[in-house]
């Protein structure tokens, strides 16, 4: 009996019972149709972030810190931790963290499979675009960084002619805050730029004059026979020194001095990235452009100041030009080249690195136990719907005997009559799975119809959050189908030990 | 002149467990049958004429002794060189006729060559002309609740012989036909065993089975009661 032959007598038998076959296989269209539609938002999902990992290069893109700045030391206590720890050791702190400054970006750029390296370097600036001001965090970017896929990509305009050209760059988001409404007619049109730096000079000054009161006035007024009053002495010197405080404070972060320039838009991004650990800021500036604006001092914003005094930096001198550290360096190497290699090289050089690689590695492995978790739910439905199976296949066989019966005097062996109800029951399964896929696939579009709608009202660009690759169609076929086989393995077996005699009885 | 033994049985015995007795439907029973002889087997209900025909037929297993078919024992047979025993060498026609019921005619025919490997175009002619051989051209697309007792046994002797036997059992064949048609199946039978088909024959009807076979065998309580020669019209020179 060819394969054929059992497919053809299972149709004829499956047609002649059509509500029971539609019945059965629509348990199993149900539970395919779960399965397919669950495993495809995992499917989904996983393809979005591999788009977005592809469209920006993080495959080949790394971030280097220095290794005092990681987030195993992050948190109070950290730094004199590390301190401790170097003196233990013998080392002095400074001397025992690889800084990461332009030597670094340097060296960095000389390791082999690396294209090239460049500083995150970024400040707080306020952009005047007409009579609009809008507040942004400006980053300062080497021309050679255009040549990734993170910058290469502009809505409109050019990247930086030279690291030192009188130009800028701005996200179409910060333009949409200023009011903009068709960014591209701004290009070649100048744009002020603006830094506001609180020095401690600032806060010197105002302690000697502040609000119009030199410290010589307010000296006058001290009553000096207080001072000779046991009872008063702490109170005066208390208030004195709190007046003393205040004055400074108020110097140092209201009278700041301001940097301003006038830079050509040459080009629009699209908008800031933030994917995890990768920073587009909103305002780019050439780098060596951008050093007018970093004469020292802190930025208005609150949390420059917080990170400066988190830091210890908060006193410390402006570091001069070409001698800065950087928070971290990017780097884009060869695809050739494994990661590992980049990795280990840069951590021999004393810095941590991250490797967006390394992240979509463990990303794929939380969407492996993901898709199992929502495919183990699929399975559960289609293990139900298998008892359905179990079911319409035993009484089938009930009817049947004298057929089974008939066929073993005609030379049916026993293997004849297991196959035929196998692939009875496997007909039935891969009936019910083509329409499951099918029922399920028209389940996730309408699904990302409804996605998409709510995503674009809430301003954010609308993406698929359903995929339905070839590899998932494989797996629900080879799963909706295995299992309606497996669960015929029990009535195909009961079927092939159905005694001839018994069944051909005239009774 | 010695007719060659084609199919024998060795002290064949066939028992039963029932609850607290066994039933001995077959007991001690030894008999031969030539190539080409038509041998009927009569006796009343429960003598044991079908326990005979099913272990000769390889669906039953034998509690004690053997069936030799041209000298080999069914009992040392696999399963599968049963289920091709069934497949190449045996055909079998019942009195309930035992056609599937929503097959047509020529897919009850064709399903005899199933499991013999024969190709599905091949299948449909040899079918289709073993119906017209035995007046069912015009019938081939009817299923068997559209077709006369008469055409269901004719389809039935046709699934039979599709498959060109050697050995031919029938197990009642005009028990549930009438007079006619009954007389077209018997002369049928007649027109096989002279082209060479050895048949055994299980009926009630001692006529018919003194009319048409060469030899009749006689069972009672599950011995063979009387082996007889006919005279009939199937008797020929032994």
């Amino acid at each position: 009996m060819t394969f054929r032959d059992l497919v053809v007598i299972s149709g004829g038998n499956l047609r002649r019972m059509k509500l029971r076959t539609f019945l059965t296989s629509a348990g199993v269209l149900i539970a395919i149709a779960a399965f397919v539609s669950m495993l495809s938002f995992g499917a989904g999902s996983q393809q979005n972030i591999e788009r977005q990992f592809n469209k920006l290069g993080l495959f080949t893109t790394m971030q280097v810190y220095e290794k005092d700045n990681g987030r195993e030391d992050r948190g109070r206590g950290g730094r004199e931790k590390r301190d401790k720890e170097n003196k233990n050791n013998g080392k002095d702190a400074d001397s025992a963290v690889a800084k990461l400054d332009r030597d670094a970006v340097e060296r960095i750029s000389k390791i082999p499979g690396v294209n090239l390296a460049y500083p995150y370097d970024a400040f707080s600036v306020e952009v005047h675009i007409g009579d609009t001001t809008v507040e942004s965090k400006a980053q300062a970017l080497a021309s050679v960084a255009f040549q990734t896929k993170i910058f290469s990509t502009l809505a409109y305009g050019t990247a930086f002619s030279s690291d030192t050209s009188r130009q800028v760059i701005l996200s179409e988001s910060l333009l949409k805050k200023a009011g903009i409404d068709s960014p591209k007619t701004l290009i070649g049109k100048p744009i002020v730029v603006m830094v506001k730096v609180s020095t401690i000079d600032s806060g010197l000054t105002h302690i000697l004059v502040d609000k119009g009161e030199s410290l010589f006035d307010r000296a006058k007024r001290i009553h000096y026979d207080s001072l000779l009053n046991k009872k008063y002495r702490s109170t005066v010197l208390r208030t004195e020194a709190n007046e003393l405080v205040k004055r400074f404070v108020n110097g140092f972060l209201n009278a700041r001095s301001v940097i301003r320039d006038t830079l050509i838009l040459c080009g629009v991004r699209e908008s800031g990235e933030r994917t995890g650990r990768l920073r587009v800021e909103n305002v780019i500036i050439p780098i060596e452009t951008a050093q007018r604006f970093k004469t020292g001092g802190l930025g208005g914003s609150p949390m420059d100041i917080m990170m400066a005094f988190m830091n210890g930096t908060l006193f410390a001198s402006p570091e001069k030009s070409g001698n800065e550290s950087f928070s971290q360096i990017t780097i884009d190497f060869d695809p050739k080249v494994p990661y590992t290699n980049i990795k280990n090289a840069i951590e021999a050089m004393g810095y941590r690195t991250f490797s967006f690689a390394a992240e979509f590695e463990e990303i794929q492995k939380v969407f492996l136990y993901f898709d199992m978790a929502l495919g183990l739910i699929g399975f559960i439905a289609l293990v139900t719907a298998s008892l359905g199976i179990v079911n319409t296949m035993v009484m089938s066989i009930n009817e049947r005997r004298r057929e089974i019966g008939i066929l073993k005097s005609l030379g049916a062996h026993e293997t004849d009559i297991r196959a035929l109800f196998l692939v009875e029951s496997g007909v039935i399964g891969f009936l019910g799975t083509t329409a499951g896929i099918f029922f399920g696939w028209t389940i996730t579009r309408i699904a990302a119809a409804i996605a998409k709608h709510y995503m674009e009202q809430e301003g954010i660009p609308g993406i698929d959050l359903f995929a339905l690759p070839f590899w998932l169609i494989g797996i629900a076929l080879a799963v909706g189908i295995g299992v309606s086989v497996v669960a015929g393995l029990y009535p195909a077996a009961r079927a092939a030990r159905v005694d001839p005699v018994a069944a051909l009885r005239n009774d | 002149m010695t007719m060659t033994s084609h199919i024998e049985t060795k002290n064949l015995s066939r028992h039963y467990r029932r609850a607290s007795h066994t039933v001995q439907a077959l007991d001690n029973v030894s008999v031969s049958v030539g190539k080409g002889e038509y041998l009927s087997i009569v006796g009343s209900s429960g003598s044991g004429k079908t326990t005979l025909l099913n272990l000769l037929a390889g669906l039953d297993t034998p509690t004690s002794g053997s069936v030799d078919f041209d000298g080999a024992s069914l009992s040392s047979f696999s399963r599968r060189q049963l289920a091709a025993y069934r497949a190449y060498k045996i055909g079998m026609i019942f009195q309930s006729f035992n056609l599937i019921s929503h097959y047509t005619a020529l897919q009850n025919v064709e399903t005899a060559l199933y499991f013999n490997n024969t190709l599905p175009a091949e299948r449909r002619r040899l079918a289709m002309e073993t119906l017209e051989r035995l007046g069912l051209g015009d019938r081939i697309g009817h299923r068997p609740a559209d077709l006369s007792g008469g055409e269901q046994q004719r389809v039935a002797v046709a699934r039979a012989i599709i498959k060109k036997p050697e050995i031919l059992f029938a197990d009642e064949p005009t028990g549930n036909l009438d007079y006619d048609n009954a007389n077209h199946i018997a002369s049928l039978m007649r027109e096989l065993n002279s082209e060479g088909l050895t048949i055994i024959l299980v009926t009630h009807n001692l006529e018919l089975a003194q009319q048409e076979s060469q030899r009749v065998i006689r069972m009672q309580y599950g011995h063979v009661a009387a082996d007889v020669q006919t005279s009939g019209a199937g008797a020929r020179p032994v």
